[in-house]
């Protein structure tokens, strides 16, 4: 078992480093840009797909470990074989694209990264991963070229700084340990600094309590810059506007999902005795983000980024699921983030095959796809339907779960109960609106006129279904989507999340084999009802769109972009996104405003100035004098 | 390693190596180049192995010169912290001399250039290896006034100012070191550091030690750049030919000024962290000079305000005086040391391909055309920004536990939002310099030649390395020996006498 988690970050890292390492030749490249490097591509496809065997071994093994390096137990047995398969569909996605051998070595490292922090059991070596997989982001969407450097930087600062506050927070987390312990604080304290030893109640009023405070809090950031739960998203819409669409299916929309919620799921379980303030903490930054990121993802006028803000939005149920500390609460956050990690790279992947075929991702300029890329459109259209919780899909029966778990942690109801259950309700409606739209826009809806510049889409300059490559792997997460909602509690609950969750008691009654089956029957229902009429020789008319009973001209489209652009006429919402696109929300703008404030007075105070730089010293010497010496 | 004695008498040759160099090259290095790149190159070399064998030291080596018993004649003292200067000295020393061989061909006369660099080697080495008060201080000037010419090699009008500046600032430094010399001769009657240590702690004199106290932290203060004695540094060291730069932030400022600071402080004086003075002047210096790195427009100019952030770290965590505290100080010394060398050889780099361009918004884009520096300049920026698994992320880590440790909670907070601007500035570097567009002027450009890129890629692997120094394998003989000195405190003229034979 040690051997083969040896084995498992081993090999993509050891691959990884070889692809890297692996000489250029210029010239060659240059000529050979239509194929990208087979070479790397076919070596990585292998590394990533031993990994994912050998993640499948280490799930079905079952066994528990837990030594100073290593930690396997129920929490984070299911996320080991969830990463190797996203790595795996990854590298596949990307097989037809003329990527680069470092594209490659970076996804391979990252794959290996992501593996060992997620199996570590010393909290030091969690964060060198974790941190590690900061850089490796990084360099991914720095490969997308100059547009993609500055999103390359905010990402970077963002979540690297989250890296460095966590830091403190392990820090205190020693410090509490070891002093508790008695056993002195020394360097080889850290060593032996693991996981499972650790468990600090929180709370102002308990020894050490206020402390634990300050460490959990550091630690929810990383998790949550990580995750992207506000205030600490402003990376993932800026970056995916901009990167390679595997880039973003990879890591923003499932690893980085799946990592910070493991560490926010190991914390409240393993690490902290959260208190009910810091749970409604958790569940306030959960709601907000929710709300705040669909409102932006309704009036996104490009794919890439109204996916990335729900990729924010969906964030917000697993930080709310997590924070009810109810057991199905927690529990429904963990499927959550498995769902979402699913989903949401299926939408991306869709998303990159479109732009892939169109060569853009603009809304305005998308429509009438469905014809052209049925597969594409199946699979994007049951993930949209599993993000906005339609059942019988995957995200219906999570979403369910966290409903329950909000319900359970208000034993006696009271307006927060009310405030939280109606910003998980709303929020999910909001999704299937804001879906309902790019549905329309993308695949539905009026493709382009042939020969007319700007559009893309039927008849324009698309042929035909996206490579085989590109749709396999959305097509097995659509159908993973499917299979994760109908057999949810035959499957993926009672060998995933439920052993990693003890004690979920389900309150609601939800039989999906029995509800798929009805809807499924009434489905079939109604086409026979339509199939019957056709026979019966019923006409079925065809109209053009209905815009208020206006005609249309000839060279005008309809698309679905400004379904939603009503709401920025709301007074309200007007100056919220008035705000919201001027970056006021950003924290990264904060931060950077505040430095670079402070950095001017600096600087003009820097005259290079001979006498003044002398004075500086005096004075210094004055001053010292006067604190030591009085 | 050598057996006990015969270690003992080469210790002079850490400064008698390198003098006699700096002599053979102004002799013979005017008839052809290659002379002087010969012997540029071989000194420091000879130095790194000369350094190596004396890792694992056991216990404290103590030289006489001329067989005079001190405290009447001048003594070598090597020990655990000699050590750790000695090879983190001569490594990058080694480095850029033979990043130099390249770099110093659009220089002319090579041969001053390399006798004035081995003088400076010269100095840091005595003053790291002395133990006697007014023998640092000739050390102290001998590097010091050979870095005042090399920082004007250039002639430029830009790096004669500079160079005025820093000759006229770090004149005063000396002056002061000077004064609190002779306030503790006339105390004392002594010059032995170890001897004054003694004197000190039989007959105390509360006054004279806060007195000297703070007339040493201007010098030395003055001479390792900690707010508000820091202001030469900015001009000094861009203007430096960019191995100089990288031997005056990598290392000239540690050994003249910390280490001495520190061996004075904790050795000599006993003052340890001196309160909190170290502590909130190290805070001070990491806050203003990240906060100035951030908003520079000149490649190397960042990197000297990034110095005296860094330098604020260590300083920082001198202060704690708790031995994890002088460990995390140690450590983020060597770190620092590497991946500042490192940068600055990186920007050498792209002066020399781009011919003397440093200001970052002409820049960009040279991450395809120069891969072995830009990969490299990632690397020495991670580690500088404190990003794992590199060297300055493990150091990073020991200040903050050990600000932690002794309940500096603030502290472990400023630290830890500096390391975020630190990573922005790093970042912006990189943005602006490697990533990006690539101006059109720049579409013919090369990759540095091979010895160039040899030292660079060289210091890279080490900044990666460093982390492995936190093995308990290689700590007890690297790092343990050197905070056990530190920790030692006054205990150090014991050692010093016991081992006098």
């Amino acid at each position: 078992m040690i051997d083969q988690l040896y084995l498992l970050i081993l090999v993509p890292f050891i691959v990884g480093i070889t692809l890297l390492l692996h000489p250029r030749q210029k010239g060659q490249e240059q000529q050979q840009k239509g194929q990208g490097s087979l070479f790397a591509k076919i070596i990585s496809i292998a590394a990533t797909a031993v990994t994912f065997y050998l993640s499948c071994l280490i799930f079905i093994g079952g066994q528990n470990v837990s030594n100073d390096i290593f930690l396997i137990d129920a929490v984070n047995r299911f996320i080991v074989p969830a990463i190797g398969l996203f790595g795996l569909l990854t590298v596949l996605y990307s097989f037809r694209d003329n990527f680069e051998s470092r594209y490659f070595g970076y996804i391979l490292i990252t794959l290996s990264a992501s593996l060992a922090a997620v199996v570590s059991n010393n909290i030091v070596l969690l964060v060198v991963f974790w941190g590690f997989l900061g850089l490796t982001l990084y360099l991914l969407i720095g490969l997308s070229g100059e547009k993609a450097t500055t999103a390359a930087k905010k990402t970077f600062i963002i979540v690297g700084g989250s890296d460095a506050v966590m830091l403190i927070g392990i820090a205190i987390l020693w410090f509490i340990s070891v002093e508790g312990s008695g056993a002195g604080l020394t360097l080889n304290s850290i060593k032996a600094f693991r996981i499972t030893q650790i468990n600090v109640p929180l709370g102002l009023w308990q020894p050490g309590g206020r402390l634990a405070i300050v460490a959990f809090l550091c630690l929810a950031v990383a998790s949550f810059a990580k995750a992207g739960a506000m205030p600490f998203h402003t990376w993932i819409p800026d970056m995916a506007e901009v990167t390679r669409v595997p880039v973003t299916a990879f890591l923003p929309a499932s690893l980085d999902k799946l990592l910070g919620i493991y560490l926010l799921a190991r914390l409240c379980l393993n690490v902290f005795k959260l208190n009910q303030s810091m749970m409604i903490l958790l569940m306030l930054v959960g709601a907000i983000t929710i709300v705040a990121a669909v409102f932006m993802a309704m009036v996104q006028h490009d794919l890439k980024k109204l996916l990335s803000y729900h990729a924010v939005s969906q964030v917000g149920y697993m930080v709310l699921g997590i924070g009810t500390g109810v057991p199905v609460g927690i529990a429904g956050g963990l499927f959550h983030m498995l769902n979402h990690a699913i989903y949401k790279s299926c939408l991306f992947l869709c998303g990159g095959s479109v732009e892939d075929k169109t060569g853009t991702s603009d809304l305005d300029k998308l429509g009438g796809l469905a014809k052209l890329m049925p597969l594409t459109f199946v699979a994007a259209l049951i993930a949209s339907l599993s993000i906005s919780g339609v059942p019988p899909f995957n995200g219906f029966v999570s979403k369910w779960m966290i409903y329950q778990g909000i319900i359970a942690g208000f034993p006696s109801g009271g307006v927060l109960q009310v405030i939280f259950l109606a910003a998980a309700m709303f929020g999910s409606a909001l999704t299937l609106a804001s879906f309902m739209k790019v549905m329309h826009a993308v695949f539905l809806g009026q493709g382009g006129k042939r020969g007319t510049p700007g559009t893309a889409g039927a008849g324009g300059a698309v042929s035909g279904e996206t490579h085989w490559t590109k749709w396999v792997p959305q097509i097995i997460l659509a159908v993973l989507c499917v299979v994760f909602g109908v057999f949810a509690f035959q499957f993926p609950l009672k060998y995933f999340i439920l052993p990693a969750v003890p004690g979920v008691q389900f309150s609601g009654v939800w039989q999906p084999g029995i509800a798929t089956t009805l809807m499924v029957i009434g489905i079939v229902l109604g086409f026979v009802i339509y199939l019957i009429g056709r026979i019966a020789g019923s006409k079925i008319r065809k109209e053009s769109v209905f815009i208020g009973g206006e005609s249309l001209p000839e060279d005008v489209r309809v698309t679905g972009v400004d379904f939603y652009q009503t709401i920025r006429d709301i007074p309200f919402f007007k100056v919220m996104y008035y705000l919201a696109e001027r970056k006021t929300f950003d924290i990264y703008n904060w931060g950077k405003n505040i430095v670079l404030f402070f950095a001017g007075i600096l600087s003009f105070l820097h005259t290079g100035n001979l006498h003044t730089y002398i004075t500086w010293c005096i004075v210094g010497v004055v001053i010292l004098l006067f604190v030591i010496a009085r | 390693m050598f057996c006990a004695k015969e270690s003992c008498s080469i210790l002079p040759l850490f400064v008698a190596v390198p003098l006699a160099g700096a002599f053979l090259s102004s002799l013979l290095g005017k008839t052809s180049s290659k002379i002087s790149d010969f012997l540029g190159s071989l000194v420091p070399a000879i130095l790194v192995l000369l350094s190596f064998s004396f890792i694992g030291l056991k216990e404290v080596l103590v030289y006489k010169m001329g067989g005079w018993i001190p405290p009447f004649g001048i003594v070598f003292v090597v020990d655990g912290l000699t050590v750790l200067m000695l090879v983190t000295v001569n490594v990058v020393a080694l480095m850029s001399t033979i990043f130099s061989i390249s770099y110093m061909e659009k220089y002319t006369d090579k041969w001053k250039y390399y006798t004035l660099f081995l003088l400076m080697l010269t100095g840091m080495n005595g003053a790291v290896i002395t133990g006697d008060m007014f023998n640092l201080f000739v050390w102290l000037e001998i590097g010091a006034i050979s870095s005042y010419a090399l920082v004007a090699f250039g002639t430029e009008g830009e790096e004669l100012e500079a160079s005025f500046k820093y000759a006229v600032m770090s004149s005063v430094a000396s002056l002061f070191i000077l004064v609190g010399i002779g306030l503790l001769y006339s105390y004392t009657s002594t010059l032995n550091m170890a001897d004054i240590s003694r004197t000190l702690v039989a007959k105390p004199n509360a006054n004279l030690i806060n007195f000297v106290f703070i007339l040493f932290l201007l010098g030395f203060g003055l001479k390792s750049a900690i707010v508000p004695f820091h202001s030469w540094l900015p001009d000094a060291h861009p203007s430096a030919p960019a191995p100089i730069s990288a031997m005056l932030s990598g290392v000239l400022i540690k050994s003249l000024g910390i280490y001495a600071l520190v061996r004075i402080f904790y050795n000599v004086l006993g003052v340890a962290g001196g309160g909190r003075v170290l502590l909130v002047l190290g805070l001070i210096s990491m806050v203003l000079g990240a906060l100035l790195a951030i908003y520079q427009k000149d490649l190397k100019r960042l990197l000297a305000y990034s110095t005296i952030s860094q330098v604020g770290y260590i300083v920082f965590a001198f202060g704690l005086g708790t031995p994890l505290g002088i460990f995390a100080g140690l450590f983020h010394l060597i770190n620092h040391a590497v991946a500042k060398a490192l940068m600055f050889l990186n920007a050498g780099s792209v002066v020399y391909a781009t011919d003397n361009v440093r200001d970052l918004d002409q820049l960009g884009g040279l991450r395809e055309k120069m891969p072995v520096t830009a990969n490299t300049s990632l690397i020495g920026s991670m580690s500088i920004a404190g990003v794992p698994p590199l060297g300055g992320f493990w150091s990073k880590l020991v200040i903050i536990f050990a600000a932690v440790e002794s309940k500096h909670w603030a502290g472990a907070f400023v630290a830890i939002l500096v390391s975020i601007v630190t990573l922005a500035y790093y970042l912006k570097l990189q943005k602006l310099v490697f990533f990006g567009k690539l101006p059109v002027r720049w579409e013919n450009i090369k990759e540095s030649p091979v010895l160039m890129c040899v030292s660079m890629i060289v210091l890279s692997c080490i900044c990666i390395a460093l982390g492995l120094l936190l093995l308990p394998q290689l700590r007890s003989v690297f790092l343990d020996p050197a905070v056990e000195v530190l920790k030692n405190g006054v205990g150090y003229s014991k050692a010093v006498f016991e081992n006098i034979k």
